[in-house]
C-alpha cells in the first residue's frame, strides 16, 4: 500500500519554542486520519442514531455538539444530521434511504493542541467559549480559525483540530506563533 | 513648577533605579514611576506644546485624560506618537521626546502663533484661506489645497513613523459571567460580591496597579496584596487593560498592553492584545475625572488637577511645587491641601464657595493652611512656569480681582465628571445631575450597572456599598434573568458634606483672558462664545466648529465646561443644551492591535495543494490565485515565462502535459433526490445522466446571470461528484447549502465539500491515454471504446492506488482528469510524470493552461464575471427548454435577450505580428462611446496559430462586426491595435482532437 503523505511534511519541526523553562502548549499532528462522514435524512435520524450507537457499543449516540469516544474510535455529532466516525472502525453499511456515508479522511489534517494553556492559546484565535463549563471534554465545536472553518473536538487528550488539508500549513504556522508565548513543545 | 522627589513615601520602588532619555537628556526615575512622575521629579515642567498656538504645556493630570504631556516614544520604526506621559510606565532605557515643536518644547519657534492668537480663533483658517476674494471668486477652493499642507504642518500633534510597525499584536477572546471595569473601592467590592455568589468574574484595570482611587488616598494596602486577595476569591484580574468600547449583546472591546513597559520584551510576546470579551453582566466602576476651571492662562505648566497633585505625592513620592495654590469648588480638594501641607509645601486653599462647614475649614486652618472662601483663580502670570496667581473674589454675582499670590503651582478642582463613556457607546444618553454638577448615565435595559464615583458617589464608604450592591445585582440579573435597577441616591452618605458650587469659568466682565476649555485642541472660552455668536447653537455644531472634545482625549477634560459656557451664552441650563455622545474607543487603540496577527505572512491564510512540494521540487514557479498557491510555469534553465508557457502549451498539444488541477472545487452530492437536485440547479438536463458519465453544466443565479460552470460525474444512482471553478468553489457550495436548507428542504440530498480530499491531475495531449495505460493493470479499462469522451471510471493503478478518472478536456486535446485521495497525490503524480517523460511530455502551469483554453474559447472566471448570460457566453444551447431551473425565468428578461448585448468572441490582431492587452476596450473605428463596444478578458500567444490571440466580449457578437474595423484600445498604456473579430473557437473548432 502506498504511504500517505502528511499535509505538514517538510514543515514539521520537533522541539521547544518560545518561552523557556515552561511548556504550556504541546502541538502535534496525528497522521493517517481516518474519518467517515455519515449523514441522514430528518425522518431517519432516530433510526441511524440507533444504528450508530449499536455499532459503537454505546447506549445512545451523542447529542449534537458532543462526542462519544471509545478507545481509539469516536463518534462525533458534528451537525444536526451528520456524524463523523473517527478512527479505525469497520465500514458501516448504510442504505441510501437511511443515509449516506462519505470517506473524508484525506480532506483534513488532524492537529492536537494540548497542555495547561491549550484553551487559552486556542482562544487567541477562535471566539468560542472554551471554559470548562461551556466546552467540557467530549464537546464538538465548529468555528473559524484564521478565517478558515475548522471542527474542534475537546478530547481527554486535548483539543483535536480537524483543519482543511490545503490550509494546514498556514494554520499550523499561526498556531505555532501564538503558542510560543506559553512555551511550546512540538511533539 | 519645581517638582521634586520627597525622601519617603509613595508606591515606587526606590531600590530600582531606572535610566531614561528625555529630549536626548539622560534622567533617572524609579520602578513604579510613570514618565510624567519621573519628569516632574526631575524638575521638567515644559513637556509639550499645544496644538495650535504652540503654548508651553506641562503635566495637567495623572491619568488617561491628559492633554498636556503628550510625547513621542521610541525612535524610527519604534516611534509611537501622542503617548500620554501620565499613563506610560517608566522602564530602563525608555526614550521619549516632546512633539509639535521645533527645535524643542523648551524653545519652540512655532510659538510665534501665540502672538497672533487673537486672530487664530475657531474657524480662522477656513474663513481666511477658502475662496479668497477676489482671487478665487467663482473658482472654489483651489488655493486652500495649497495652503492646507503648510497649515497642517504648523498645527498638529505627534508624527507617526512611516516605517512598517515592527511589533506583534494579537487578538483574544474570552467569556465570563461578570465583567467589572475598574479596581477602585467600588470595583473591588463589586468583583468580590459577585465572586461570592459563585460567578465567574473578570476585573479589568487600565492602570498597572490595582486600587484605583486607593492608590492616591489610601496606600495602606499594597497593590500586590490586593491582587492576591482578589485572585484568592477566584476573580480573574487583568491589569494594564482598558475597556475601550461596549458593543451589541454586551460584547466588550479590551486593549491589554503586554510589553509597553518592558525594556527588552521577548520576541514571542505581542506588544498589545485586543480582547473581545463576552460577559453576561457588566459593572462599570470606572470612577470620575476631575475637571479644570476656565481662567486666564489656565494651561501654564504648573497647573494641574488637585487629585493629580495628590497622586504624584502619595503614589509617586513627587511634590509638584513648594508654593501651591489649591483652588476648588467642592470638598474633595481639602484633603489634597492637607497632604501637600504635610509634605512640606506652603499651601493656600481657594474655595469658590462663600460658606463651608466649619468641620472642613477647621481641619485646614488648624494646620496653618491659608484658606480663602469665595475666592477663585483669575489669571496666571508666568509663561513657561507659574510665577504668580491673580485671585478673584465673588460678591455673589460676579468676580473681581482682589489679590494675588506668588506660587509655583496651581491645583484645580472644578468638580468631577463620572466616566460614563462606555454606557454612552450603548446609546445611553447622559443625564445632568444638578446637585453633583455632572452628567450621570441614564437608565438602560441591558445587563449593565454603574457603581462608585461613576454613579456620582463621592465617599469611599458609599463607593464600597455601591460596589457590593452592583455585585449582587449582577448575581440576581444572571440567575433570575431580570435587571434590578439601583439608584445611586439610595446609598447613604454618598456625597460631600457641603454642596458643590457649579462654577466653570472665572472672569471679570470687562476683561479678556486666554482661558482654555479644551487643552488638547486649544479651544478657549472665547471660541465657544464666538461659535454661539456665529449661530452654532447645536452642541454637535459647536463641537465641529471649535473642535471641542475631539482628538485623543475625546472631551474628557473640556466637554462639561464647554457645554456650561454654551448654556450661559444661550441663556439656558446645561440640560437644555444637550450633550455630545461619546463614541468608542474610550482611549486610543493602535491600528496594530486592531489588525492583530493578520499582517505580513499572516494577512490571510494560503492554500496549498497536496502536490505543492512536488511541484516546487520539479521547478515550478508558483503564483497566488485567490488563496491557492498554483504552479505558474516550469521553466527550463534560462527560460523566460513567455518561452516556458509557449513550450508547455506546444508540448501538450503535440505529446502530453501534466497539470496540477487540485484547486478546482469539488462537491459530493449524495442522496435519493440528488438527480432531481442537480436537474434544478443546472441549466441543462441531468436527470438522465448515465452512471459512469460526466456532463458539463452551467448554473445560473436567480437573476439569470451565469454563476459557475463545471463537470458533474455520476458515480452511482445516488452519488455525484461535482467540480466547480477554482474561483467560485466556496460560493457554489454555500449556494447549494442555502437551496437545500431554505427552498428545497424536502429533497433528501447532502452536499459536502471534498475539495481538499482529492488531488487532481490533468493528463492532456495525444499521448495522454498512453501515459495512463502504462500505469493501470488493465489497459482495456481506458480504451477509446470502453472509456469514451465524458466517461468516468474508478480505476486501480498498478500500485493499488484507487483513482477516479474522467475523460474530459479543458485543453481541447484528448485528456483525462485523474483524482486520487490527497495524501496519495505526490506519489501518483510521480508515477504519471515518470511515464510522461518517456513520451517527451511536460509539466504545465497556469499560464499554459490559459493558452490552451483561450485557443479553444473556453470560459473561466475572467469571462464569467457576474454580468454574463448563457447567450453572452455562446452557451445558449445549454439552456433546456423542457424544464425549469434556477434562473430560467429571469434569464428570459427582454434586457438579457437584446441582440446587441456583448457576446463572447475570439480576437486576432489584424497585423499578425502585433500584440494587444487583456483589459483593453474593443471599439469600432467610428465609436464615440467612452466605454467602447466591448472588452478583452484574456490574451496569449498561440503556438498553434503562431500569433497573438485573445477572447472577450463585443456588442452583438462576431456577426455584428463582419467587415468592420475594430480596435483594441488600451488607454492606460496608450496602445491602439487594429484587431479582427473571430469565432471564440480558434483551434480545432470541431473538437476532433477530443475524440482521438
Amino acid at each position: 500500500m502506498v504511504e500517505r503523505i502528511s499535509a505538514l511534511i517538510g514543515h514539521y519541526q520537533f522541539g521547544h519554542f518560545g518561552k523557556e523553562e515552561q511548556v504550556g502548549v504541546v502541538l502535534s499532528e496525528l497522521p493517517n486520519l481516518s474519518l467517515i462522514q455519515v449523514a441522514t435524512w430528518p425522518e431517519n435520524f432516530q433510526e441511524l442514531s440507533f444504528q450508530l450507537a449499536k455499532s459503537y457499543g454505546i447506549k445512545n449516540a451523542p447529542e449534537k455538539g458532543k462526542c462519544a469516544a471509545i478507545g481509539d474510535i469516536a463518534l462525533l455529532h458534528v451537525e444536526p444530521l451528520k456524524w463523523w466516525c473517527y478512527g479505525p472502525l469497520a465500514p458501516l453499511e448504510i442504505p441510501i434511504e437511511t443515509g449516506a456515508s462519505l470517506d473524508i479522511s484525506h480532506s483534513r489534517a488532524h492537529v492536537r493542541l494540548s497542555g495547561t494553556e491549550a484553551h487559552v492559546c486556542l482562544n487567541r484565535l477562535i471566539s468560542v467559549d472554551l471554559r470548562s463549563s461551556a466546552c467540557p471534554v467530549g464537546s464538538i465545536v465548529s468555528t473559524s480559525l484564521h478565517h478558515v472553518g475548522v471542527t474542534i473536538w475537546h478530547s481527554k487528550d486535548g483539543y483535536e483540530l480537524f483543519v482543511p488539508r490545503g490550509f494546514a500549513i498556514d494554520l499550523w504556522d499561526i498556531l505555532k506563533a501564538t503558542a510560543e508565548q506559553f512555551g511550546l513543545d512540538i511533539a | 513648577m519645581t517638582g521634586r522627589r520627597v525622601s519617603t513615601g509613595g508606591l515606587i520602588d526606590r531600590e530600582r533605579s531606572l535610566e531614561f532619555s528625555w529630549n536626548g537628556e539622560r534622567l533617572e526615575g524609579f520602578g513604579g514611576d510613570t514618565l510624567a512622575s519621573a519628569l516632574l521629579a526631575n524638575g521638567k515642567s515644559v513637556v509639550g506644546r499645544s496644538f495650535k498656538y504652540h503654548r508651553p504645556r506641562g503635566v495637567m493630570s495623572a491619568g488617561v485624560e491628559e492633554s498636556g504631556a503628550l510625547v513621542t516614544l521610541g525612535r524610527a520604526e519604534w516611534s509611537d506618537a501622542n503617548v500620554r506621559a501620565t499613563t506610560q510606565e517608566l522602564y530602563d532605557g525608555l526614550v521619549a521626546k516632546g512633539q509639535n515643536a521645533w527645535p524643542s518644547v523648551e524653545f519652540d519657534l512655532g510659538s510665534v502663533n501665540n502672538l497672533f492668537g487673537r486672530f487664530l480663533a475657531a474657524g480662522f483658517y477656513y474663513k481666511t484661506f477658502m475662496g479668497i476674494p477676489p482671487l478665487e471668486w467663482g473658482t472654489g477652493t483651489g488655493a486652500w489645497m495649497w495652503y492646507e499642507k503648510f497649515i497642517r504642518k504648523a498645527a498638529g500633534m505627534g508624527r507617526a513613523s512611516r516605517l512598517p510597525d515592527p511589533d506583534k499584536y494579537e487578538h483574544a477572546h474570552d467569556y465570563c459571567d461578570v465583567l467589572v471595569v475598574g479596581s477602585g473601592p467600588a470595583g473591588e467590592a463589586a468583583a468580590i460580591a459577585a465572586a461570592d455568589k459563585g460567578l465567574d468574574v473578570v476585573l479589568v484595570e487600565q492602570d498597572s496597579m490595582l486600587g484605583g482611587d486607593n492608590l492616591v488616598v489610601d496606600t495602606s494596602q499594597s497593590p500586590v496584596s490586593r491582587l492576591a486577595h482578589l485572585e484568592s476569591q477566584g476573580i480573574r484580574v487583568m491589569t494594564r487593560t482598558t475597556a475601550f468600547g461596549i458593543y451589541d449583546n454586551l460584547v466588550v472591546g479590551l486593549l491589554e498592553r503586554i510589553s509597553d513597559h518592558l525594556t527588552d520584551p521577548p520576541t514571542y510576546l505581542p506588544r498589545q492584545r485586543f480582547w473581545t470579551l463576552r460577559p453576561r453582566f457588566i459593572v462599570l466602576a470606572t470612577g470620575a475625572i476631575e475637571r479644570h476651571l476656565a481662567f486666564g492662562n489656565n494651561d501654564r505648566p504648573g497647573v494641574m488637577t488637585a487629585m493629580a497633585g495628590r497622586a504624584y505625592l502619595n503614589r509617586f513620592g513627587v511634590l509638584v511645587g513648594d508654593k501651591v495654590v489649591v483652588a476648588t469648588t467642592n470638598d474633595s480638594a481639602y484633603e489634597v491641601a492637607v497632604d501637600l501641607h504635610h509634605a512640606g509645601a506652603v499651601v493656600s486653599l481657594l474655595d469658590a464657595r462663600a460658606q463651608v462647614s466649619s468641620i472642613l475649614t477647621d481641619v485646614v486652618q488648624s494646620i496653618g493652611i491659608d484658606l480663602h472662601l469665595a475666592s477663585a483663580p483669575l489669571d496666571i502670570k508666568g509663561r513657561r512656569a507659574v510665577r504668580r496667581l491673580l485671585i478673584a473674589k465673588s460678591d455673589g454675582s460676579s468676580w473681581r480681582q482682589a489679590f494675588s499670590k506668588e506660587c509655583d503651582s496651581v491645583l484645580v478642582s472644578g468638580g468631577w465628571s463620572p466616566v460614563i463613556n462606555l454606557l454612552s457607546h450603548r446609546g445611553v444618553r447622559p443625564i445632568w445631575h444638578r446637585d453633583n454638577a455632572c452628567f450621570l448615565a441614564g437608565p438602560t435595559d441591558e445587563f449593565i450597572t454603574v457603581a462608585g464615583a461613576a454613579a456620582g458617589i463621592w465617599t469611599k464608604a458609599g463607593c464600597i456599598k455601591s460596589g457590593e450592591n452592583a455585585g449582587n445585582i449582577a448575581s440576581s440579573a444572571i440567575n433570575e434573568k431580570s435587571l434590578y435597577k439601583l439608584s445611586p441616591t439610595s446609598i447613604e452618605n454618598s456625597s460631600w458634606s457641603n454642596p458643590i458650587m457649579p462654577l466653570y469659568e472665572i472672569r471679570e466682565s470687562n476683561k479678556k483672558l486666554k482661558s482654555f476649555v479644551d487643552f488638547q485642541h486649544d479651544v478657549s472660552a472665547e471660541d465657544v462664545r464666538l461659535a454661539h455668536r456665529e449661530g452654532y447653537i447645536s452642541v454637535e455644531h459647536l463641537k465641529r466648529y471649535t473642535t471641542l472634545g475631539m482628538a485623543t482625549d475625546g472631551g474628557k477634560m473640556g466637554n462639561v465646561i464647554g457645554l456650561a459656557l454654551m448654556a450661559e451664552a444661550a441663556g439656558k441650563e446645561i440640560p437644555d443644551i444637550g450633550a455630545t455622545v461619546f463614541r468608542p474607543p474610550y482611549t486610543p487603540v493602535s491600528i496594530g492591535a486592531l489588525s492583530g496577527r493578520s499582517t505580513g505572512k499572516y494577512f490571510r491564510p494560503l492554500r496549498r495543494t497536496s502536490l505543492h512540494n512536488w511541484n516546487i521540487a520539479h521547478g515550478a514557479v508558483m503564483v497566488e490565485t485567490g488563496l491557492w498557491q498554483r504552479p505558474w510555469y516550469y521553466p527550463q534553465p534560462g527560460e523566460t515565462l513567455s518561452e516556458a508557457y509557449v513550450r508547455e502549451a506546444e508540448t501538450t498539444r503535440h505529446s502530453v502535459g501534466l497539470c496540477d488541477v487540485t484547486s478546482l472545487g469539488k462537491i459530493s452530492v449524495q442522496g435519493p433526490d440528488a438527480s432531481e437536485f442537480l436537474n434544478r440547479i443546472y441549466t441543462n438536463p441531468f436527470a438522465k445522466l448515465p452512471i459512469g458519465k460526466a456532463r458539463y453544466g452551467i448554473m445560473l443565479r436567480d437573476d439569470g446571470v451565469v454563476m459557475d460552470d463545471g463537470t458533474t460525474w455520476r458515480l452511482t444512482e445516488t452519488d455525484y461528484f461535482m467540480t466547480t471553478t477554482t474561483a467560485h468553489a466556496a460560493q457554489v457550495m454555500a449556494w447549494l447549502e442555502e437551496l437545500l436548507q431554505t427552498r428545497w428542504s424536502d429533497l433528501r440530498v447532502h452536499v459536502t465539500s471534498v475539495s481538499d480530499a482529492w488531488a487532481g491531475i490533468a493528463v492532456a495531449g495525444p499521448q495522454s491515454r498512453a501515459v495512463l495505460e502504462s500505469n493501470v493493470d488493465n489497459t482495456e479499462d481506458i480504451s477509446n471504446e470502453n472509456f469514451p469522451f465524458m466517461g468516468v471510471r474508478e480505476i486501480l493503478l498498478k500500485d493499488g492506488t484507487q483513482c477516479r478518472i474522467a475523460r474530459i478536456s479543458f485543453s481541447g486535446e484528448l485528456a483525462y482528469e485523474v483524482y486520487v485521495p490527497a495524501d496519495f497525490g505526490p506519489h501518483v503524480m510521480e508515477k504519471l510524470w515518470t511515464t510522461a517523460k518517456n513520451f517527451g511530455g511536460c509539466l504545465y502551469g497556469l499560464e499554459a493552461l490559459g493558452t490552451l483554453r483561450i485557443e479553444k474559447g473556453h470560459v473561466t472566471g475572467a469571462e464569467l464575471d457576474g454580468r454574463v448570460t448563457l447567450e453572452d457566453a455562446a452557451l445558449g444551447k445549454m439552456a433546456s427548454p423542457n424544464k425549469s431551473f434556477i434562473g430560467s425565468t429571469l434569464s428570459r428578461r427582454s434586457e438579457l435577450l437584446r441582440e446587441d448585448r456583448p457576446q463572447l468572441v475570439g480576437i486576432f490582431p489584424k497585423d499578425r505580428m502585433a500584440t494587444f492587452n487583456a483589459g483593453s476596450i474593443l471599439k469600432g473605428a467610428t465609436s464615440v462611446v467612452e466605454c467602447g463596444d466591448g472588452w478583452i478578458t484574456a490574451v496569449t500567444h498561440s503556438p498553434e496559430l503562431g500569433h497573438w490571440i485573445g477572447i472577450g466580449f463585443i456588442s452583438g457578437g462576431r456577426r455584428a462586426w463582419l467587415d468592420k474595423q475594430v480596435f483594441s484600445s488600451d488607454p492606460v498604456r496608450n496602445m491602439d491595435v487594429e484587431v479582427e473579430i473571430v469565432s471564440p473557437h480558434m483551434v480545432d473548432p470541431d473538437g476532433v482532437r477530443l475524440h482521438g
